[in-house]
């Protein structure tokens, strides 16, 4: 049976502060530009992504065993410009990655990705061949971030327990 | 709006900056010639909008704000030499500065480290700055015109939207990038997909659709007869320039084109020297274009 979660859905309500999904009439505009739903229209598809965050389906989301449904998205934020109603897709989309992350189902990429920033706090951390590189090309020194303000910051966030640092 | 005399902020991001600072080297010295003055900063990763904004929403727009907050205290606009840094500072910048709710709560967060966000500068791509200079200052310093080449521009997803927010450009048929191109004598061509994203983002998940949409990207261009690409945003670069095999092999294609950076570009129209730019990195090869614009 279909099971309405409403947690889930004032999630999503919350998260969309201009509260326009409502307003979605499913035209599949959406659809019909996303590069991704062109390509593998049988594993991507914002529109009913959108239908089913509205309606508080989270098993239809979540319990998809492909979790290219919805990680296939490559935020090219074109469904955000065409949609004809102003819904912002990606936020929702957004919310919805958060939270396959937080249940631990997102890309391996994603999580290695938030470590790196959370120790270096950089996404790609500087490294010796690269620093005599710039020095060669005479560029500057890159001044390095204070990664304990990062981490003060990432941990009030709690990231730190969403990627087990 | 900045003044051509103020400073910027330099945000290179940690893709050019520890990665491919190739692309910092000519970015540099194209400022330079036009008299765009910039300084360092301690910035941390802007944090990556595809990235870091799908693990935690919350994180990065705090990570983003303290940025921020690095060029506030010194009252300076920051430029962007990204599109992913871009859209993150701008976006975040944006949010905040017009969601009171949102602002106090990650001031609130900012506290732990003596940081205030308050909305007081303004975050640019360097496209819009560059463009901002004006065509035909920039035709003043051409040494070496590129008529005849025929160039697919991409701008890349984050550069213009969402427009709403971003105001760089129109969102789906940007002008500036044509213009900046077509100002050192090239012809930009029209084609099909333009406006097709390179399909870094999904790679992250998973490499055979990002292929595919890469290829879909090259045959267009090629269709129309582009013979390099223009890019502006070093994700898009590193996509495309390292990846022609691998999106060759997935659509039994044989792709061998040249990816420059705008600012390469430029730099070689102002009279660089190719081996000053560092253009020996690029993975596809640029040999056979510098040869026929009389480089060696
Ligand atoms: S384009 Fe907008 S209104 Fe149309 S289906 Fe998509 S989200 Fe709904
Ligand atoms: S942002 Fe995502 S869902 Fe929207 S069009 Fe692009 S790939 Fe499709």
């Amino acid at each position: 049976m279909v099971k309405v979660d409403y947690e889930f859905r004032k999630k999503i309500m919350d998260a969309h502060i201009i509260d326009t999904l409502k307003y979605c009439y499913q035209c599949n505009r959406c659809t019909d530009v996303c590069p991704i739903a062109t390509i593998a229209p049988n594993r991507y598809n914002p529109r009913s992504l959108i239908l089913n965050s509205f309606l508080g389906l989270k098993s239809a989301i979540f319990e998809n065993e492909d979790n290219f449904f919805i990680w296939g998205c490559t935020v090219c934020d074109t469904c955000d410009e065409v949609c004809p109603q102003k819904i912002e897709l990606t936020e929702v989309f957004t919310v919805l990655k958060n939270m396959s992350i937080a249940e631990g189902k997102g890309p391996e990429y994603y999580t290695t990705q938030a470590t790196a920033i959370y120790e270096s706090g950089k996404a790609i951390p500087s490294q010796p061949a690269i620093e005599r590189r710039r020095e060669q090309m005479s560029l500057p020194q890159i001044e390095p971030p204070n990664v304990e303000e990062v981490q003060k910051i990432l941990n009030q966030t709690k990231l730190n327990t969403i990627i087990n640092k | 709006m900045a003044k051509a005399e103020s400073e910027y902020k330099l945000f290179q991001g940690c893709t050019i900056g520890n990665r491919i600072p190739f692309i910092e080297v000519s970015s540099r010295k194209v400022f330079d010639k036009l008299g765009i003055k910039t300084s360092e900063g301690p910035f941390a990763c802007c944090p990556d909008p595809v990235g870091f904004n799908a693990v935690d929403h919350t994180s990065w727009l705090a990570m983003a704000a303290r940025n921020l907050t690095i060029a506030e205290q010194e009252g300076k606009d920051i430029v962007s030499l990204c599109n992913g840094c871009f859209q993150t500072l701008k976006a975040v910048n944006h949010e905040l500065k017009h969601n009171e709710h949102e602002k106090e709560k990650i001031n609130d967060i900012l506290k732990t480290v003596k940081r205030e966000f308050k909305g007081s500068i303004s975050v640019k791509h360097f496209v819009e700055v560059l463009y901002d200079v004006g065509i035909d200052k920039i035709k003043e310093h051409v040494k070496n015109d590129f008529s005849g080449l025929k160039v697919a521009c991409h701008t890349g997803c984050h550069y213009n939207r969402p427009s709403e927010i971003m105001q760089t450009d129109d969102p789906m048929k940007p002008k500036k990038l044509r213009e900046l191109v077509a100002a050192v004598g090239a012809t930009p061509v029209d084609y099909e997909e333009e406006m097709l994203c390179c399909g870094a983002g999904v790679g992250n998940a998973e490499e055979a659709p990002s292929m595919q949409v890469l290829a879909n990207k090259f045959n267009s261009a090629l269709d129309a007869g582009a013979e390099i690409f223009v890019v502006v945003c070093p994700a898009c670069f590193q996509q495309m320039d390292t990846n022609q095999k691998k999106a060759g092999e997935q659509s039994n294609n044989e792709f061998k084109i040249p990816i420059l950076y705008l600012t390469e570009l430029f730099a070689l129209a102002f009279g660089e020297n190719p081996d000053d730019l560092g253009l020996k990195f690029h993975r596809s090869r640029l040999t056979s274009f510098l040869e026929k614009f009389g480089f060696k």
